[in-house]
């Protein structure tokens, strides 16, 4: 490969990868872990569950990459198994989507683990309900306009792939985005002013 | 091009917020702002929602993508590389090359000249053509023979299903040797290329 790992493209690296360069699978990770396991824990609500499953999914795409369609965006494609991968966890485990908090096997709930940017426990406090305000107001949201705002927000896809990837109009997309925020923003406009 | 309303400078506005918006818009909606209280404080309050978002991320896990990249196994396509092939043939050329100039060698005498060897392997290769034409014709016949042979004594109907178990079992070995070890992949899921 000619280009630097910073200029090339994913599309660059699963060719090496291809060619037998084992190692820019892990610049691959790199560039999708934050989006990828924020985007899980948002549908999955539990951090630890959000690893494992992005571990699970960067290993089976992996395992198929020689399949790669290169003419599709590999971000669509990651995140296509990622949803698939959590629709079927959040199956199987039966989540309940409308709480916000979890209960562990002894009964006891669990709060979400988020790092602050505050110092100080105040601010611990303060973020981990805004953590959970979040959580609340996404889980709140149609499924509909869900999946777009958390492919949008924590996948950061551009409109075009989320199109592309839900196979709807660009329109359609737009619309349910602009909805699906102003939906979220009605349940989260004491935290926007912080 | 008709004045935009409202609705549509808030649809902008949101376009905006993800970089989205053409720079012809983009001015329409400059423009708009400088006039428009309402829209000013939505923009604000868009940022203020993105800002939210990127300040309850999860971490990631340090060591996120060594466990990862310690965990992937060895792919089906890979046996397929193109290196995996590299060897096979570097191997046959060689033994191409060793057998023209051994053949080479032998008809030196009587013609001094490279294409000699050439000429040797074409002869070769009809030779082996006509053999393998033949071959096939008899094959059906002795695999009758054999099979016949084969069942006509208990001893060597017992020697042929041994042999036939080794077999097995070296295959069996062969493909225990190249299974992945998959760690860190205690669920299942979908086809990873399911949903495409």
């Amino acid at each position: 490969m000619t280009r630097g790992v910073e200029q090339a493209t994913d599309e660059d690296l699963v060719a090496a990868v291809l060619a037998g360069d084992r190692d820019r699978f892990g610049d691959l990770i790199e560039r999708y872990q934050g989006r990828l396991v924020n985007y899980l824990f948002r549908l999955l609500r539990n951090a630890d569950d959000a690893h494992d499953l992005a571990q699970e999914v960067l290993v089976k795409v992996y395992q198929v990459l020689d399949r790669y369609d290169p003419q599709y965006k590999f971000s669509t494609w990651l995140f296509r198994v990622a949803q698939n991968a959590a629709i079927d966890q959040i199956r199987r485990r039966r989540l309940k989507l409308v709480s916000l908090r979890q209960e562990d096997e002894e009964g006891e709930g669990r709060d979400w683990d988020l790092p602050s940017p505050e110092r100080g426990p105040y601010g611990d406090l303060r973020n981990q309900e805004r953590g959970g305000a979040i959580q609340d107001a996404i889980d709140a949201l149609p499924w509909e306009y869900r999946e777009l705002i958390l492919l949008r927000h924590f996948g950061e896809l551009p409109y075009e792939e989320i199109a592309r990837l839900k196979e709807m109009p660009l329109g359609t997309v737009k619309n349910k985005l602009f909805r699906g925020r102003q939906m979220l923003k009605e349940k989260l406009r004491d935290f926007l002013s912080d | 091009m008709n004045r935009p309303d409202h609705s549509t400078f808030q649809e902008w506005l949101n376009l905006d917020a993800d970089g989205r918006l053409a720079p012809a818009e983009r001015a329409r909606l400059d423009e708009h702002l400088a006039g428009c209280e309402e829209c000013r404080g939505e923009r604000e309050e868009l940022a203020a929602f993105q800002s939210l978002f990127e300040r309850t991320a999860v971490p990631v896990r340090s060591d996120f993508a060594d466990s990862v990249m310690a965990a992937l196994p060895h792919a089906g396509w890979e046996g397929r590389s193109p290196r995996t092939w590299q060897f096979p043939l570097a191997v046959a050329a060689m033994l191409m090359l060793v057998a023209g100039f051994l053949i080479a060698g032998s008809t030196a005498a009587s013609v001094p000249s490279g294409l000699a060897a050439l000429d040797a392997m074409g002869g070769m290769v009809r030779a082996a053509a006509l053999a393998g034409a033949g071959l096939l014709g008899a094959s059906w016949k002795g695999i009758g023979l054999i099979v016949e042979d084969i069942i006509s004594s208990p001893v060597s109907l017992g020697a042929f299903g041994f042999l036939v178990l080794c077999l097995n079992l070296l295959l069996i070995s062969l493909v225990r040797r190249r299974k992945p070890a998959a760690a860190g992949l205690g669920r299942g899921g979908r086809e990873a290329n399911g949903g495409r």
